[in-house]
């Protein structure tokens, strides 16, 4: 028969959608998620100012960057750690398919979240203003806007790539916040160790990417970090995850 | 229709299936049968796509499992009623299956009746479910997309007296409308009441495969079973 007969992918993206949001664990997970965003720009707004819509957008987004990451890792290695990858592939035994449709809605959310992080701003901005006596301001950069928003879909698909990387959510988690401590530790080894952050280190190689000014030399370095903590992990992973033999 | 030909599994050098063939008939319902440890998971997975056989091949409808286009239409598994996410409703499970073969969800409604579950169990979360309860909702999803195979993996367990008797006669109804049913068991007395055939495994060899009438010829099919299992066996010689 022909391929007509297959899942539509867009069934499998509804149904993995479906999934972020159908159990108790997840709805908390997005529910701290957004209050810690929340929470961040509020108390940047109220107690350390400045009443720059820029800048506490760009709050809401650490929340964001350090949070979404894990929700890519929990959502790749929950059919894992759940089993429920028993009864997924053999509703559709083609599990790239699968992978793809669990990918495109996390990253999906972290624009999303972006988004909402600006919209949480807006009227921040306006009550930090109000409160601490000085004039907001309005201004937005496109370029930052869209830097920052690039960074946070390039650290979920870090979040995703170290997932199907390890399978495994508690490994992939530790590795995935202990790495900007082993980083500043490289860091302060000397010339060598900053320059292989900066070639290296996904974080300080997409601070001229955050900052909406990259240069020749930023891009460069950013495609550096890119392929070794996303494109070669997620190969890796995407591979593992099609010749596994589910038990 | 099920088969499987000749087919080896080896992990890391030791054999866990060793040239295993048989075929599950339309119609009929096949124990499989065999003391634990025998393979009877590690075929099943094989057959449904998420093992690769080392050598050899498994067919559903004449074609491996990965080429179905919608397996859920062609053969419902139940392969572990414990893998489930603790969680997700009971409902919300089969809510995911119907969407996954595109079927409304008045058939979630028809699939927890059938398998006798309340309104109020299925929207209870499967974690605080019983074993018994598991294997009902994994029966279900199995059924949803009222398929003519069915592949389950020790179904029974867990199922109280009531619970199994009402598995003989579903089991019983679908082979009756032409269902090819693979049914495993460690349990003799439990596959002997339901089955119309049975193939016998031990060490992932096939050690004996026909109807009951065939297999239990002039003595019990237990004395059978225990024989052709004995090399297996795990007590002190």
């Amino acid at each position: 028969m022909t391929t007509e007969r297959r899942i539509p992918f867009s069934t499998l993206l509804r149904v993995e959608t479906r999934k972020l949001l159908d159990t108790r664990t997840s709805m908390i997970m997005t529910g701290i998620l957004a209050a810690v965003a929340l929470a961040l720009v509020a108390g940047r707004g109220l107690f350390a100012g400045p009443a720059d819509l820029n800048t506490l957008a760009n709050t809401a987004g650490i929340a964001m960057g350090v949070l979404l990451p894990v929700l890519g890792i929990l959502t790749v290695t929950g059919e894992w750690s759940h089993r429920t990858a028993l009864t997924t592939f053999t509703l559709e035994p083609r599990r790239g398919r699968v992978l793809a449709a669990k990918c495109l809605p996390v990253l999906g959310a972290a624009v999303l979240a972006c988004l909402a992080a600006l919209l949480v701003a807006v009227p921040m901005t306006a009550v930090s203003a109000a409160v601490r006596g000085v004039e907001a301001t309005w201004g937005l950069d496109p370029a930052r806007l869209l830097g920052w928003t690039a960074v946070a879909v390039l650290s979920t698909a870090e979040g995703l790539a170290m997932g199907m990387l390890l399978l495994n959510a508690p490994a992939a988690i530790v590795i995935y916040l202990v790495r900007p401590m082993l980083w500043g530790f490289v860091t302060q080894l000397g010339p060598v160790g900053g320059t292989l952050a900066e070639w290296l280190d996904l974080n300080t190689a997409s601070n001229a990417l955050m900052d909406g000014n990259m240069g020749g030399g930023d891009a460069v370095r950013l495609a550096a970090s890119v392929a070794v903590w996303v494109v070669i992990p997620m190969a890796v992973g995407v591979l593992r995850v099609l010749r596994r033999d589910v038990q | 229709m099920i088969e499987f030909h000749r087919v080896t599994k080896t992990y890391n050098g030791a054999k866990a299936l060793d040239e295993v063939s048989f075929a599950v008939p339309p119609g009929t319902v096949t124990g499989f049968l065999g003391p634990n440890g025998a393979g009877k998971s590690t075929a099943m997975r094989i057959l449904a796509g998420l093992c690769r056989p080392t050598s050899g091949s498994a067919t559903v409808l004449g074609r491996p499992y990965a080429e179905l286009e919608r397996p859920g239409y062609d053969v419902g598994t139940l392969l572990d009623a414990g893998a489930q996410h603790p969680g997700r409703s009971g409902r919300e499970v089969l809510t995911l299956g119907a969407m996954m073969l595109g079927l409304p969800r008045s058939r979630v409604d028809e699939v927890l009746e059938l398998v006798g579950l309340t309104g109020k169990e299925g929207r209870r979360a499967v974690g605080g479910y019983s074993l018994g309860m598991r294997q009902r909702l994994g029966i279900g999803h199995a059924l949803l997309g009222q398929p003519r195979a069915l592949v389950l993996d020790e179904p029974a367990n867990g199922l109280d007296p009531q619970g199994i008797q009402w598995m003989r006669g579903l089991l019983r109804g679908l082979a009756g409308s032409g269902c090819a049913v693979l049914l495993s068991s460690h349990l003799l007395y439990e596959v002997e009441q339901v089955a119309d055939r049975l193939v016998m495994i031990g060490g992932g060899r096939v050690l004996a495969q026909g109807t009951l009438a065939e297999l239990g010829r002039g003595r019990s099919l237990e004395q059978t079973f225990l024989e052709l299992t004995s090399h297996t066996d795990r007590s002190p010689a």
